[in-house]
């Protein structure tokens, strides 16, 4: 996490739509933000953040040559600092959670207010997650997926606490973290953490998976 | 024939049939000389004869070749009848009549059958079998042999049976032709309407997501704009969406989350698995039409901007879903009373419809703090 009072917060977009990109670049530079690339394709996506290093990458699901959770897996490949935020549309939530999986840290509808924008680009490069409503329910559905299907072979899936939970739910039902603070009498920073960890479980269990996958196929 | 400007793959779909019979056009052409050698010693005028059968090797050559390449066929076909006819005829120009009324006529019934074929690839059965009962009848006038013993002359049953199997295989093939170019049309034409359905509705329903978010910047009128556009985003994007999977494929089992999703807008948030949660039908609507009753009544009563969330969770055995608005919630003591007056309110409908699906229903509501309701049932249905 860096020090943004100094420097301003440096964001690259992945949209492979002009219109977007124009749009989501003045918005972020007039509040303060520093634009410092665009790409419209994973390819792209990859290259540039190896280039620029940006602290947050607004990313956007469909990408004409592959899916936003390819270009989050490559954009993370080559600039492991920086946190990817997706942006994208409501009809593509259930590859959000691909996405999500693959290391991003946080989703917003492209259909949010500027300054719902620029308020989730802020959380995110602050470490924080972002999530909506509906991606609470896909992460939920997840966990709840993942233990329901064991397997012998594999290690034990990652499991929520009570509390995680109960945080998640009413993340998904629509309750802000501070109306979620006040309901539970926590801290609105403890609730971000409970939100934060149940994302950090479930990104860890992915990497493993992929590398006890890899192990067995004898890729590495 | 047939086709025009179409490619020549198009407008020829017997060329294959053409091609194999003038394979058998050669083979009975071999036929037809080695029978004429064996033939020709008690031929009265042997050398007119060779003279015949050189004239029969050149046209089955020619027309074997004219037949192949596809131009101006029924002009080969037509001549192909006629020196089929004529050199059946010139039989009685190089026998005497104890010869030819005993035998088969000069080009041999089996290369006769050449022009059978040609006429029934042409033009069909009908075509086919007219050919085949001329050449049977000229082949009987020549030899003299007008009866109808078919048992000892298969000349006109064999010649017939040509005609109709070689016209029917011909129509068959044109119609499997003309069937799979329509498919691979109609396909190629799908493919197309695919491709700019989607690059048609990606340009708009980006344009429609960017004017929700500037209108809603600028407020005051621009702000009805934003939320026009924003609903017509999301009726666009469910309409998009259900083409792959559609909420109604006639199934026993329906995902509950479509169903769902078909009520999300601009005020109403969907929250739900990433894998679809299949229900009986009958208890996915009824589950649905509950949310739906929560949510007309969060539209009514909630207050104008209220939001609303409906979270549906899969646990397996059992389902949860939940609707919650952040509107004005409901006064104590308001829904009882409604209750008490003997008016069937929303809240009976709700808990009335879990509980026939074997689960319970529960509200929560404070004034100023919205209203939660969470509906819990059984996936399967209760054993009775």
């Amino acid at each position: 996490m860096r020090d943004h009072t100094s420097e301003p917060v440096t964001v690259m977009v992945v949209d492979d739509h002009p219109i977007w990109r124009d749009a989501v670049s003045r918005d972020l530079d007039a509040a303060g933000f520093r634009v410092v690339a665009a790409a419209d394709s994973v390819g792209s996506a990859g290259r540039r953040a190896a280039a620029v290093r940006p602290d947050v990458v607004l990313m956007d699901m469909s990408l004409p040559d592959g899916s936003g959770t390819d270009a989050t897996v490559a954009v993370l490949r080559a600039s492991p600092g920086t946190r990817v935020l997706v942006l994208s549309a409501s009809s593509e939530r259930d590859d959000v959670l691909g996405a999500v999986k693959a290391g991003a840290s946080g989703y917003l509808v492209k259909s949010a207010s500027a300054a719902e924008l620029v308020e989730a680009v802020a959380a995110t490069a602050a470490g924080q997650a972002v999530f909506t409503p509906g991606l609470a329910g896909l992460v939920l559905g997840e966990y709840r997926r993942m233990s329901a299907t064991v397997d012998r072979r594999s290690p034990a899936p990652p499991t929520l606490t009570d509390r995680e939970t109960e945080v998640l739910r009413f993340v998904a039902k629509g309750l802000s973290a501070k109306q979620i603070a006040a309901k539970l009498t926590l801290s609105h920073r403890t609730v971000e953490n409970h939100v934060q960890a149940t994302l950090r479980k479930l990104q860890l269990a992915n990497r493993v998976e992929l590398t006890r996958y890899a192990i067995e196929q004898g890729l590495e | 024939m047939g086709g025009t400007a179409r490619g020549r793959h198009d407008a020829d779909p017997d060329a294959p049939l053409w091609r194999a019979s003038q394979v058998f056009r050669l083979v009975t052409l071999a036929y037809a000389v080695s029978s004429h050698i064996s033939t020709v010693p008690h031929y009265t005028r042997p050398g007119l004869g060779w003279f015949f059968i050189a004239l029969l090797a050149a046209w089955s050559v020619l027309s074997a070749v004219l037949l192949s390449r596809g131009t101006q066929r029924w002009k080969v076909v037509a001549l192909d009848q006629i020196v089929a006819i004529a050199l059946m005829g010139a039989t009685r120009l190089v026998a005497d009549h104890d010869w030819y009324s005993n035998h088969q006529t000069m080009p041999t019934t089996l290369w006769v059958a050449n022009a059978v074929l040609s006429a029934a690839v042409l033009g069909g059965p009908v075509a086919g079998t007219c050919s085949a009962l001329v050449m049977a009848t000229v082949s009987a006038v020549v030899r003299d042999q007008i009866n109808l013993d078919l048992w000892r002359d298969a000349t006109a049953p064999v010649l017939v049976a040509v005609g109709v199997a070689m016209g029917f295989a011909t129509v068959t093939a044109r119609h499997a032709h003309r069937q799979l170019a329509q498919a691979v049309r109609m396909a190629a034409a799908a493919e197309e309407r695919d491709r700019l359905a989607r690059q048609v509705h990606d340009g708009v329903l980006q344009v429609l997501a960017l004017v929700q978010r500037r209108g809603n910047e600028l407020g005051g009128p621009a702000a009805e704009l934003a939320r026009l556009a924003g609903e017509q985003e999301a009726a666009l994007r469910m309409l998009i969406s259900e083409q792959g999977t559609r909420v109604d494929r006639g199934e026993e089992q329906v995902d509950l989350r479509a169903l769902l999703r078909a009520r999300a807008g601009t005020n109403v948030t969907v929250a739900a698995p990433a894998d679809p949660v299949l229900l009986e039908r009958g208890r996915a609507t009824e589950l649905a039409a509950a949310a739906a009753t929560a949510l007309d009544n969060t539209a009514l009563h909630a207050g104008p901007g209220a939001k609303a969330y409906v979270l549906l969770e899969d646990l397996g055995d059992e389902v949860i879903l939940s609707i919650r608005d952040d509107g004005s919630g409901i006064p104590d003591g308001r829904l009882a009373e409604a209750e008490a007056q003997g008016r069937m309110g929303v809240s009976k409908s709700i808990v009335g419809r879990a509980e026939w699906l074997g689960g319970v229903a529960v509200l929560d509501s404070a004034p100023g703090e919205g209203t939660e309701w969470e509906i819990r049932v059984p996936r399967e249905a209760p054993r009775a």
